[in-house]
């Protein structure tokens, strides 16, 4: 029985005064809390803003981006990975250079305008010059100093950004010359100050007192003073408004006006979309790329992301989900349709999974076996690690809902296909915050998670952080891992490199460590008049250039 | 009265007390750490607790209720774990649309509801009737999530008369108050239609009309008293309902309400916005009911308090 057939049979009841009214009330009421609650409950949607918006001013170069992800509490670079943030970054802030392309050894010059590899741990930059931050303050090489020793962990201070990086320190030879040292060679420097935001050395310069944070950081957590083409003028929890930086070196945006704002519900944000009150959306969900591949005023820009679903195992799970027991993984992957997951269900660019790595990353190789579908096969490997009989052993699932495009249905389709194998699979769907809670208890409840990891495509920021020892998120600690990992980093030779990541690649693949099961869709829609709008594999996605016509 | 008040109020404070209390607790038991999900991934433990020191979700949860009443005695929501805003600052921007949004709705649902039903109670088994139960099991089968998104296609992206999403201006309203509207009428036609049909029935109707009563004066004076009082409650409830923040319109229209606020808060498990707009929700619920028992007695002579 429905809200409304549980009030009308109350109300019929008090009509015919088989309940006194004050019953009627008492009954009611707590039915009614429970309208207003009860979804709050359920729902692990949408989004709050209590303010009046304007109405989109198109003629002014307003250009509005509807987004499927949270922002952070904070505008400081060096102290998240939250993708969303990473890309609005992009907008406020330069880099020494930048990706512009699908190839990410692709490297065109932002403040920096030439660089030279001088050895193997040290890269010398020429700066470019007459460029200021949105407070008008000019930029220098004190401030590239201050920026990158910060950011990769050379300070005190410790960061997020350091994680992925060497302590890096910046030798300044004069006001528009620097030389990026670090202690060792390390290969992935070139993505990662592709992605180091340069702040203004006033903002982070240490205090001296080392346990007082310098004096700007407060004001950076939510001011953000960059040097990009865009200058933050309102900073709303999930609206962000910039407006054109008319002195950007690489010349003023077209775009006057650009809102980044946070709307989770999928189907909002279409409509918003068609019926012209945003001008982009982007993680468009399956279901909606018939609507609007059939649009003659909308366009696609679809990519294969870097981002690699998984099912994440406890590296450090008791038997019989022990790392060693590789047979039970093998079983779950000939017996997962990985193909028909990604052509019924997730559908768009994605592409099942051929590596560890981002299938169009860096040095990413095919493994072998391929892993097809083959239930004969998984049932045998499952038999060889010593559970023959189904319904053995139970494999502990946990899925997410409202994460991952389609995230309960495909867990859905897994459990269906593993119970075909034999598996007895205990599924257990959860949303975010839950299951990071579970992720990181103490108790380590569940083995696998289908979540997924995404990068830069450099196999430093796309493996080092899950399968590098000490692995916070799945407890990895293999020496043989770490090994190649480290020495890859180290390895600035290209080929050297590649060779050492592809003997890695199919060290992880022979040992099976996540489950991977496809890279995502990456697609972004656009009305037809935004032209110039840059979106690449690593989410990266650049109003700049964009512009209404 | 006065003392009826009173106990009202009391009772009333008993409810919300109970309300906060449970939404205090329940959300704090839900899997889902606060601290673990503003921080990045791979945070050291050290750093994982100074963030729940901070938010001081690393105390008892007895001491943290505590602390909260203390707190909530003296008007403090607290403040929100993302962007430190305080919290009844937040709730009393969002309130205002989410009133607008009702009031509208309650208007016109209520209107609209009392027309067809007494129509239809007038001449029962004529067409006007059978269109009214027609609409009625129609507009009951509908689910309003999918009324909204039907809608918003013929009259945002196919006609572009109206705003899909967000609240631009009196446009606005449209869409989610037809939603509204036509998700809640089919109770009030049926209740006001039932109501009026056995009024209609009773004695004094007949013996009004052996006195010479117009039909009209009989209708909207006579009959209208018995059969309405009962319906009041039912405006009551279904205005707590649209007034405490329809969530599912308000998320599907983006209206920035009360309800969306709380949505996004539970997503987040932004404990202090959860906590505050649950007690908003509450206080409306039982005020909105609270006037609904004062009109009663202003409208029912038989009712003395």
């Amino acid at each position: 029985m429905n809200q409304a057939e549980i009030l009308e049979v109350l109300s019929a009841k008090l009509h015919a005064g088989e309940i006194t009214r004050r019953q009627f009330m008492q009954a009611a009421a707590f039915f009614g809390l429970g309208v207003g609650i009860a979804p709050v409950a359920a729902s692990a949607a949408p989004r709050q803003r209590g303010r009046t918006l304007q109405p989109l001013n198109q003629e002014a170069g307003e250009v509005r981006f509807l987004i499927a992800e949270a922002f952070p509490d904070t505008w400081d670079p060096y102290q998240h990975t939250i993708q969303a943030q990473s890309r609005i970054q992009e907008q406020i802030f330069d880099t020494l250079w930048k990706i512009e392309s699908t190839d990410i050894s692709q490297l065109t010059p932002g403040l920096a305008e030439s660089w030279t590899q001088v050895d193997d741990v040290t890269i010398e930059c020429k700066l470019r010059q007459g460029v200021t931050f949105h407070n008008g303050q000019p930029f220098t090489a004190a401030d590239v100093k201050a920026s990158i020793e910060r950011a990769s962990g050379a300070t005190a201070e410790e960061t997020v950004k350091a994680l992925s990086m060497v302590p890096t320190t910046v030798e300044i030879i004069d006001d528009f010359t620097v030389r990026l040292k670090t202690a060792e060679p390390f290969a992935p420097i070139y993505t990662e100050i592709a992605t180091l935001p340069i702040l203004s050395a006033a903002d982070i310069q240490p205090s001296s007192d080392p346990s007082t944070p310098p004096a700007g950081l407060e004001t950076l957590k939510t001011s953000p003073n960059g040097t990009g083409p865009f200058r933050l003028v309102s900073n709303e929890k999930d609206r962000k408004v910039m407006e054109a930086n008319p002195n950007y070196w690489d010349g003023a945006p077209t775009i006057q006006t650009l809102i980044w704002e946070y709307i989770i519900d999928p189907q909002t944000r279409l409509n918003a979309l068609l019926a012209g009150q945003a001008h982009v959306l982007d993680r468009v969900p399956p279901e909606h790329l018939p609507v609007l591949q059939s649009n003659p005023n909308i366009e696609l820009i679809s990519n294969t992301g870097f981002e690699n679903v998984n099912l994440w195992m406890r590296m450090d799970a008791p038997p019989p989900w022990d790392y060693a027991n590789v047979k039970l993984r093998e079983a779950i992957m000939w017996g997962i349709d990985r193909q028909a997951i990604v052509t019924a269900l997730v559908q768009g660019a994605s592409e099942v999974s051929v590596t560890h790595l981002p299938n169009h990353g860096l040095y990413a190789k095919p493994q072998e076996p391929a892993y097809t579908f083959d239930l004969e096969r998984a049932r045998a490997a499952k038999a060889e690690a010593g559970f023959p009989n189904d319904g053995e052993p139970e494999l502990p699932l946990w899925g997410v809902a409202g994460f991952l495009p389609r995230g309960e249905e495909v867990a859905e389709a897994i459990v269906d296909s593993l119970s075909q194998v034999g598996f007895k699979v205990a599924l257990q769907i959860t949303d975010v915050a839950a299951i990071i809670d579970g992720l990181f208890s103490p108790d380590k409840p569940g083995v696998f998670f289908h979540l997924s990891w995404s990068s830069n495509g450099d196999p430093n920021a796309a493996l080092k952080t899950l399968y590098h020892s000490p692995g916070a998120w799945t407890g990895a600690n293999d020496a043989t891992i770490d090994e190649l990992i480290d020495r890859g980093n180290a390895t600035v030779d290209q080929e050297q490199r590649r060779a050492i990541f592809e003997e890695l690649q199919a060290y992880l693949w022979q040992n099976l460590v996540h489950i991977p099961l496809y890279n995502s869709d990456f697609t972004i829609a656009h009305v037809k008049n935004l032209t110039g709008l840059i979106a690449l594999p690593n989410f990266s996605t650049r109003f700049h250039k964009a512009a209404l016509t | 009265m006065s003392s009826y008040i009173l106990q009202r109020t009391i009772q009333m404070v008993i409810v919300i007390f109970g309300v906060v209390t449970v939404t205090f607790f329940a959300i704090r038991l839900v899997p889902g750490d606060p601290a673990r999900l503003m921080e990045r991934p791979g945070t050291s433990e050290e750093v994982i607790k100074q963030t729940r020191q901070r938010l001081g979700t690393d105390k008892p949860l007895s001491v943290q209720y505590v602390n909260f009443l203390k707190d909530l005695v003296r008007g403090d929501l607290g403040t929100s774990f993302r962007g430190n805003r305080p919290v009844r600052e937040a709730v009393l921007e969002a309130l205002p649309n989410t009133f607008a949004l009702g009031a509208v709705t309650m208007v016109i649902t209520t209107v609209l509801s009392f027309v067809i039903g007494i129509g239809a109670a007038l001449r029962p088994n004529s067409l006007l009737d059978r269109i009214a139960l027609v609409f009625v099991a129609i507009a009951q089968a509908t689910p309003s999530y999918w009324l909204g998104v039907v809608l918003v296609l013929i009259f945002s992206i196919r006609l572009g008369w109206l705003p899909a999403i967000d609240l631009e201006g009196p446009a606005s309203f449209v869409l989610p108050t037809i939603t509204l509207t036509i998700s809640l009428m089919p109770l009030l036609i049926r209740a006001v239609r039932q109501g009026f049909i056995e009024a209609l029935g009773e004695g004094f109707v007949r013996a009004g009309r052996a006195r010479g009563l117009s039909e009209r004066r009989l209708l909207f004076v006579h009959v209208m008293k018995v059969a309405a009082i009962p319906l009041i409650t039912l405006v009551g409830l279904e205005a707590g309902y649209v007034l405490g923040g329809a969530v599912v319109i308000e998320s599907i229209f983006n209206w920035p309400g009360i309800g969306l606020m709380a949505l996004l808060a539970i997503q987040q498990r932004d404990f202090p916005v959860v906590q505050g707009t649950v007690l908003a929700i509450a206080v409306v619920f039982t005020l909105v009911n609270f006037l609904v028992d004062l009109t009663y007695a202003a409208l029912d002579p038989r009712v003395k308090y």
